[in-house]
């Protein structure tokens, strides 16, 4: 049976991976790789961003890439200092699987929230997004991680991750109720583009 | 570490499993405009779906866990306990196994499962958040066990099943019986309407033909009774308007139970100051009329 601990160890890792952006627009992101770490593009409205790490140090960022359609935003933080995380495979989750998202939703810093994986694919019809014009960056026609995980403003550019803590998306919008988020295998394209 | 690790995967394998194994039984009814509902294959060739979500009684098609569509026959619906039934082609997919909703107790991890498309079955995560005894939904219907959870009915999850962590089926999930709450109808209310729309199209309801409103007698208490259906059951019983039946609402109810048509009752009834026994026998309501006549 699980320990008390439950999904402990795994979010105390991936928290240390998340930065609250503050600065040039408001929500979460991550380490990437090296000093680069990923947001919604939505969360960065500027050029320039201020990073606080989860260990409370304000660092400065520049906005190096940005996917309007996709949603994405790659920024370059060379003084944060801050593990990378590691990427999981969403499409390698059964339905059912747990899942966690961290983020800052209604500005609680650093909170995880658990559920379940859905699916990774075009969002269903009456979820209330097909059935509006399609605005950039939110298509209901392309692939998104779907999960049955509580999600507020706040948790924009944030992971979304497997058991083990492996990144398998970035929390991109609610819609219905449905958390939806940027497939992590796509992250490796979008952002060599950017 | 490595343990809370490896048990915290193996509850999400346990999970994932639990979903797979009761998805096999959980098909998607389309009878209505776009998004479908769920439905479960309840006995073989009787899917059971929530009554709201069908909006269509003919050319009706259910897809299968295989992504197969095929047509399915509208049998019967039940508005009091939001339930509504339909046969498909004996064989045509997994029999679901259905569980005791009684083992259930608050605090006990529970899945809802969809199938909105045919990309497999979504599932949502909670756990139980209160159970017990019989009750009546404000649509009428009698309904065996409390069973709520803080489970997410998402759009299309309606008429889907509450799963245990060892995939059985509890129950139907209905987001309209007590919104914004999700309620169960457990297993054994869902059976005992399947096998009353099987056998006659509709769920009879317990009917005496009178509308009464309380009132404060010296007695302490009583329902008078402000008209009468002629020819019904309490007409027939020489119940006269301005009786007042010594009850209340709710030991009313109690007496009208859903399998009490057709049984005696024997009421007091306090007639211009002097209380006096009146039978009555239980009739059923005619179709077609109150909320819950359908």
């Amino acid at each position: 049976m699980p320990s008390g601990l439950f999904l402990g160890d795994a979010a105390a890792r991936l928290r240390a991976s998340v930065v609250a952006i503050v600065d040039g627009g408001h929500g979460a992101g991550f380490a990437w790789r090296g000093d680069f770490f990923v947001t919604s593009a939505h969360v960065v409205s500027s050029q320039k961003a201020v990073l606080v790490t989860s260990d409370g140090r304000a660092v400065e960022a520049t906005v190096v890439g940005r996917d309007v359609d996709r949603d994405i935003a790659l920024l370059h933080a060379p003084d944060a200092r801050v593990p990378a995380v590691t990427c999981g495979d969403p499409y390698a989750l059964r339905p059912g699987a747990l899942v966690f998202a961290v983020g800052h939703p209604l500005g609680v810093r650093d909170a995880v929230s658990v559920g379940v994986f859905q699916a990774v694919r075009a969002v269903p019809l009456g979820f209330g997004m097909a059935e509006r014009r399609p605005r950039r960056g939110r298509s209901p026609f392309i692939p998104w991680v779907q999960a049955d995980v509580r999600l507020a403003p706040g948790n924009s550019g944030g992971p979304i991750a497997d058991v083990e803590g492996n990144v398998i998306g970035v929390a991109a919008m609610i819609v219905s109720g449905l958390a939806l988020a940027v497939p992590a295998p796509e992250l490796e394209g979008l952002l060599s583009k950017s | 570490m490595t343990d809370s690790r490896s048990s915290i995967s193996a509850l999400s394998d346990q999970l994932a499993d639990a979903v797979a194994a009761a998805s096999a039984s959980v098909v998607a009814v389309h009878a209505r405009p776009r998004l479908p509902s769920t439905g479960v294959h309840w006995k073989d060739g009787v899917v059971v779906t929530t009554e709201g979500t069908v909006r269509q009684e003919e050319d009706i098609t259910v897809s299968l866990p295989d992504g197969k569509r095929i047509p399915a026959t509208f049998v019967g619906r039940d508005r009091g306990t939001d339930l509504a039934v339909l046969r498909i082609p004996p064989g045509s997919l997994r029999v679901a196994e259905l569980g005791d909703p009684a083992v259930l107790r608050p605090g006990n991890l529970v899945l809802a499962l969809g199938r909105l498309d045919d990309g497999g079955a979504r599932a949502a995560f909670g756990a139980v958040s209160a159970t017990g005894g019989k009750w009546r939904a404000w649509k009428g219907g009698e309904i065996d066990r409390w069973l709520q959870s803080d489970l997410t009915i998402y759009p299309g999850f309606g008429g889907g099943p509450l799963v245990d962590s060892s995939g059985q089926i509890h129950g139907t999930n209905s987001g309209a019986l007590s919104r914004p709450l999700a309620t169960t109808i457990p297993v054994g209310t869902v059976s005992r309407v399947v096998a009353q729309l099987l056998e006659r199209g509709y769920v009879p309801r317990a009917w005496i033909g009178a509308a009464m409103q309380p009132v404060r007698t010296d007695e302490g208490g009583g329902l008078l009774l402000v008209s009468i259906e002629k020819d019904g059951p309490a007409a027939k019983a020489g119940l006269l308007l301005g009786d007042v039946v010594v009850t209340s609402f709710d030991q009313l109810l109690e007496v009208l139970g859903d399998d009490s048509v057709g049984t005696k009752v024997s009421l007091d009834v306090v007639r211009a100051g002097k209380q006096r026994k009146i039978d009555v026998v239980i009739g059923e309501r005619p179709r077609g009329r109150g909320r819950a006549g359908r």
